[in-house]
């Protein structure tokens, strides 16, 4: 550890120094010096906050103006090609009026930004392993939060660190939307618009380690989804006339994929073909559990620990929609709560002959 | 590039000495320590690109790799990574075209305001990465795919191209991209 304490060759500022300096670097030398074990021991290993400032992404297909946009290499089940033409991708302030007027957003906050971190594996129950985790915005105390959903969600209102746009703040919850058509063959479909208003992805994580028993890359996902409005419709293909819109109003996704008991791996077999795996749950000892399935007939810890299991609310999956509806006709909400991975392999297949 | 950096006299005179140095030796004299310091360094990067990758292809010509004219070949660069011990390898297949852009700018940034009263208690310091507003792609593609060997000249070759992506022309990308350390350094 050193740092940069004076320049010394400061006397000249002349263009010709300048110059000079260019072509020998030697003479620009900066003294370092060292540092004291009491300036060393504040430093800690941390990791990067990322924000994004005024931020705005656009892309899509225009051919007349040389943009394009495609997802390729995909075929039917008969064979024949399919390509995907996005026509607008894009990632912007909330208002966007389902992305016709974008404005720029923020993107993390600089209390509480995206971080890019290697932890230490023991804190989060991953014995003895550095983990790296790429993480969103943490989920914050419901004193100081702001609803996930709401966009009119003042402080203290709920766990969201992100807050919705006000009159005088663009906010950090973006709009975003995906305009695609997608091409069987010769037969171009209907424009497909996905819009998602105000997002949020609070608390949401990706955390990667090695896994020595296996000798693979073990991983847990954790997606969190809230918008207030997520909608789909169909246009034709100039724009000019659109089917109805399927609105999910109150829209929540949190979705759990791997956890420290079982972590999710990612593999390509012999084939080629890709395949998701979620490990199962380590089956208890002969005997641990007592045959009336209660903690006094049973191995305490162990009991507990699959007590703690099936009871840990941060290992389930839960989607909610607030209000269905189709057009003007409403179809309420919809709950799919509490939902937990035991075991799950997922093996592309493929098609071509 | 000179317009931006000429609207800065001293850095100006310094970019045109290097071109004109005999002209310029002229008129120089020097400065003394109270100008000098007045004069604070203006960190900051400027930065315009263009940057290709395999346009017309890669160095490689062998049975898989060629020119991106010969049929049958793929002519861009490949990169494949495998996450378990002798499993099969994730490959980012035929990455070509090229993307260029300009004003993508780099500095120190204190920040101490706005952000929805963030930067007050924020109070420090970020690295500011200013994006470019405009990324200029030219036939950019590449595909993912999963592979049995990490080469396509390896024996026992297999792969499953998963999708391809192709991007052309100009793409929005506003805004400032802030890095700070996390934590209490």
């Amino acid at each position: 550890m050193a740092r940069i304490t004076r320049q010394t060759r400061r006397r000249w500022l002349s263009p010709f120094m300048a110059a000079a300096m260019g072509m020998l670097p030697a003479m620009v030398s900066a003294e370092l010096e060292s540092m004291s074990e009491n300036e060393l021991s504040d430093i800690s290993g941390a990791g990067i906050g990322l924000v994004l400032e005024d931020f705005k992404f656009a892309h899509g297909t225009d051919v007349a103006n040389g943009q394009i946009f495609k997802i390729g290499g995909i075929k039917s089940s008969d064979g024949q090609d399919v390509e995907i033409v996005v026509n607008q991708l894009y990632i912007a302030g909330a208002g966007s009026n389902y992305g016709e007027t974008l404005s720029p957003v923020n993107l993390g906050r600089l209390v509480n930004p995206f971080t890019i971190d290697v932890v230490d594996g023991n804190d989060l129950g991953i014995g003895d392993r550095a983990v790296l985790s790429i993480a969103a915005p943490t989920k914050v105390s419901a004193m100081e939060g702001y609803d996930c959903l709401s966009t009119g969600a003042t402080a203290g209102s709920g766990v969201c660190s992100s807050r919705p746009m006000t009159a005088d703040f663009a906010g950090e919850r973006p709009d975003i939307g995906l305009q695609m058509n997608i091409t069987v063959g010769a037969n171009q479909s209907s424009n497909l618009n996905i819009h998602a208003q105000s997002a949020v992805i609070d608390g949401s994580y990706l955390r990667l380690w090695g896994d020595s028993d296996r000798n693979q890359l073990a991983g847990e996902f954790k997606l969190n989804f809230y918008s207030p409005e997520l909608s789909i419709n169909s246009c034709s293909q100039d724009g000019s006339s659109c089917g109805s819109r399927i609105r999910m109003q109150d829209f929540a996704l949190e979705l759990a994929l791997g956890n420290k008991f079982q972590p999710m791996f990612l593999d390509v077999d012999g084939t080629g073909n890709f395949v998701v795996e979620v490990q199962a749950i380590a089956k208890p000892a002969a005997g641990a559990i007592g045959a009336d399935g209660l903690r006094a007939s049973s191995d305490a810890a162990t009991w507990d620990f699959y007590n703690d299991y099936y009871t840990n609310p941060e290992l389930r999956s839960n989607l909610s929609i607030g209000n269905y509806s189709v057009g003007a006709r409403d179809f309420g909400s919809a709950r799919v709560e509490g939902m937990l991975i035991q075991y799950l392999k997922i093996q592309t297949q493929d098609l071509a002959p | 590039m000179s317009a931006s950096i000429c609207g800065r006299l001293p850095a100006c005179a310094g970019f045109l000495a290097l071109f004109l140095p005999v002209a310029a030796a002229a008129d120089l004299s020097l400065l003394d320590d109270g100008a000098l310091s007045d004069v604070s360094g203006q960190g900051g990067i400027y930065l315009s690109g263009d940057i290709s990758i395999n346009e017309m292809g890669g160095p490689i010509q062998n049975s898989y790799f060629g020119s991106c004219g010969e049929v049958g070949k793929k002519c861009g660069a490949r990169l494949a990574y495998r996450l378990k011990q002798d499993g099969g390898w994730f490959v980012i297949d035929d990455i070509r075209g090229s993307f260029a852009f300009e004003g993508l700018t780099l500095r120190v940034r204190h920040v101490d305001s706005g952000f929805g009263g963030d930067g007050a208690l924020f109070n420090r310091d970020v690295v500011e990465l200013g994006l470019p507003n405009v990324v200029r792609y030219n036939d950019v593609q590449f595909k993912l795919a999963a592979s049995s060997t990490a080469r396509p000249t390896d024996p026992g070759f297999q792969q499953t191209d998963i999708l391809s992506i192709q991007m052309q022309g100009d793409v929005t990308l506003e805004g400032n991209l802030l890095v700070f350390p996390t934590g209490n350094p």
